[in-house]
């Protein structure tokens, strides 16, 4: 395959996304301009210029209209995806580490770090009829968290319940009528680095820095399946069509020299989504991968690394055609 | 006068003239390709050519889709013109997808291979001149005793009469250089397992099949060989920018009786209007001898 090299960032890629069709991608990185491209040919429809700090987490609503972003500089802001202009920007207190739009995208949460002196919190915020004045009005529910901060976040099923990844590793289900924790489970030693559903959202999986990516049943949060690798994972997703499982890591940028090289270490790896066995790598990124993203027709793929380059791979047709030996 | 102005104009002034400025960029579109070329000054100062090639796809999608191919591009992309911005969006290199399905046999030939070296090593590098143990000569149980002194008194006779044993012995395999598929013991053993487990194990059952005509495609090749047996893998050359077949096509069939009945049958049968060509691919007939 050939991938499609896009090269907008001029600092590591912190996180990718396509939208619900899969045209666009978007993706976010340590500069503080996100960009959206066309998938199919890697042309830059635009970016969205306003954040003052490393942006960390983006997502687009489904009808593909408002797009979510938030940063470092302590801010929240909301964009119309047409034309790249800021509807409303939400002041915090600290970063934002985590946001996500509700599956019906009436709601929106965003989660804050532990830091200068304020603890984490998860706000809960209405985005129906968003507009300048979103800055000032009040969330729907506010969650301070006193444990470990948030890292990575997700809507359940039915956007009845809030999924939300910890920095201990820790994963707490949260119930959104109440704000109560309903259920909470640790299966990961280190933090959780990033939180994908699958296509029908019944499990999610979970990449973290304890070298492993591991699948949950996103309504009882049972343990399902265990990636190993010997190396940081830093994102994790599954395909939509095929029973694969595709993650993207490698050694931390700090770490490199001070750690035996390997070949393959920032290879994007494929696993079989039931047996935990890797069959393939592919190979390009010349820095830890940060993000991975399935396209939503799970023909093609996206890797967006500490390199800053996002890499777009349309499969070839032996990855169509591989069976897995059992 | 009309003559000056020709004079003016000539070849040698407008190569003088042009030294500074470069050619405008042209674009040229035809039969489904974007030529795109472009003059720039590179290093020392010479001009360089770019030749971009795009194909121009048409697809369909759906409404919402085709509506946000419209949009107008904005933020620092307002000003790029239609289609990728090369500053941008680069084509990458060809990538595969690896399989590493045989990664476990080929760890567990390198530590066969890496016990096999300490087996020998315990038993073989240590042995007594005295008394053939396997222990150091020095520290042979009788190094004091009359067997030591018997040997080291004829010692003289002895050693040289060992001494070619053993020679003749490692001669063989060190006096002239052999490859290592020709030597006798334990390496050919080990190249043959890596030889079986990797790239050449395909070679030896790939068929190659000439003398297609130009229209044929993947599917065709696969439907030609298909009643044969089970496909392993399928390679079709084609023309790179036009996707036309270039007449030739390389199969590797899982089992090598398959490959034998598809080259009985095959070759030499007509298809479209032309006459196959099918033999089993060369690099397979080189490694075989």
């Amino acid at each position: 395959m050939k991938p499609l090299i896009l090269h907008g960032h001029e600092r590591a890629i912190t996180q990718i996304k396509y939208n619900r069709e899969g045209d666009l991608l978007f993706s976010s990185s340590k500069d503080t301009i996100p960009n959206v491209w066309y998938s199919l040919n890697g042309e830059r429809l635009g970016t969205f210029n306003g954040h003052q700090g490393a942006v960390w987490c983006i997502d687009i609503d489904w009808t593909t209209t408002r797009f979510l972003s938030g940063a470092g500089d302590n801010s929240l802001k909301l964009w119309d995806v047409e034309t790249g202009t800021t509807i409303g920007t939400i002041s915090t207190n600290s970063p934002v580490r985590a946001c996500n739009f509700s599956y019906s995208a009436n709601m929106a949460v965003f989660a804050t770090d532990k830091s200068m002196g304020h603890q984490c919190e998860i706000h809960i915020i209405d985005v129906r009829n968003a507009d300048e004045s979103l800055g000032k009005s009040s969330p729907i529910l506010r969650i301070p968290i006193n444990g470990p901060r948030v890292s990575s976040l997700i809507w359940g099923a039915l956007d009845e319940t809030l999924l939300t990844g910890h920095e201990d590793g820790e994963i707490m289900q949260w119930d959104l009528q109440t704000g109560k924790k309903i259920s909470n489970i640790k299966e990961h030693d280190k933090v959780i680095m990033d939180m994908q559903m699958s296509k029908d959202a019944t499990m999610f999986i979970t990449a973290s820095k304890d070298h492993t990516a591991k699948l949950f049943d996103s309504d009882n949060l049972m343990l399902l399946k265990t990636y190993k690798t010997e190396r940081p994972v830093n994102s994790a997703a599954v395909s939509p069509i095929l029973e694969h499982v595709v993650l993207g890591g490698g050694q931390d940028a700090m770490d490199v020299t001070t750690t035996s090289a390997r070949i393959g270490k920032f290879d994007s790896r494929f696993f079989h989504l039931a047996f935990e066995e890797e069959f393939g790598r592919v190979k390009g990124h010349f820095g830890p991968i940060n993000s991975v993203a399935f396209h939503p027709d799970g023909k093609s793929y996206s890797s967006g690394g500490e390199d800053g380059y996002v890499r777009v791979h349309n499969f070839d047709q032996s990855y169509f055609e591989y069976g897995f030996d059992y | 006068m009309p003559a000056a102005e020709e004079v003016k104009s000539s070849w040698a002034d407008e190569v003088e003239l042009e030294g500074g400025a470069l050619p405008p960029s042209t674009e040229v579109r035809e039969n489904g390709f974007k030529i795109l070329t472009e003059y720039k000054l590179g290093e020392d100062n010479k001009k360089v050519k770019i030749v971009r090639t795009y194909k121009i796809e048409k697809r369909i999608v759906s409404k919402s889709i085709a509506l946000r191919k419209t949009w107008a591009k904005f933020g620092e992309s307002a000003d790029d013109k239609p289609g990728p911005n090369p500053a941008t969006t680069i084509g990458g290199e060809d990538v595969y997808m690896q399989y590493v399905t045989s990664k476990e046999e080929d760890n567990k030939v390198e530590e066969d291979a890496l016990d096999k070296l300490k087996m020998m090593g315990d038993k073989a590098v240590v042995k007594c001149r005295t008394c053939n143990g396997d222990h150091w000569t020095s520290k042979c149980p009788w190094k004091d005793t009359a067997l030591a002194s018997a040997k080291t008194a004829d010692g003289e006779k002895k050693a040289p009469q060992m001494q070619p044993q053993t020679a003749d012995s490692t001669t063989k395999s060190t006096t002239k250089y052999l490859p290592p598929n020709m030597r006798g013991d334990g390496a050919s053993k080990r190249i043959d397992n890596a030889g079986m487990s990797g790239a050449r194990r395909d070679d030896a059952i790939a068929i190659r099949v000439s003398n297609l005509s130009d229209s044929t495609t993947d599917a065709d090749l696969e439907e030609l060989v298909k009643p044969f047996g089970p496909v392993h893998k399928l390679y079709l050359a084609k023309e790179k920018q036009t996707g036309q077949c270039r007449g030739f096509g390389y199969v590797h069939f899982k089992f090598r009786n398959d490959a034998v009945k598809a080259i009985a049958n095959l070759n030499g049968h007509g298809y479209d209007h032309l006459i196959l060509n099918v033999d089993w691919s060369k690099p397979n007939t080189s490694s075989n001898h």
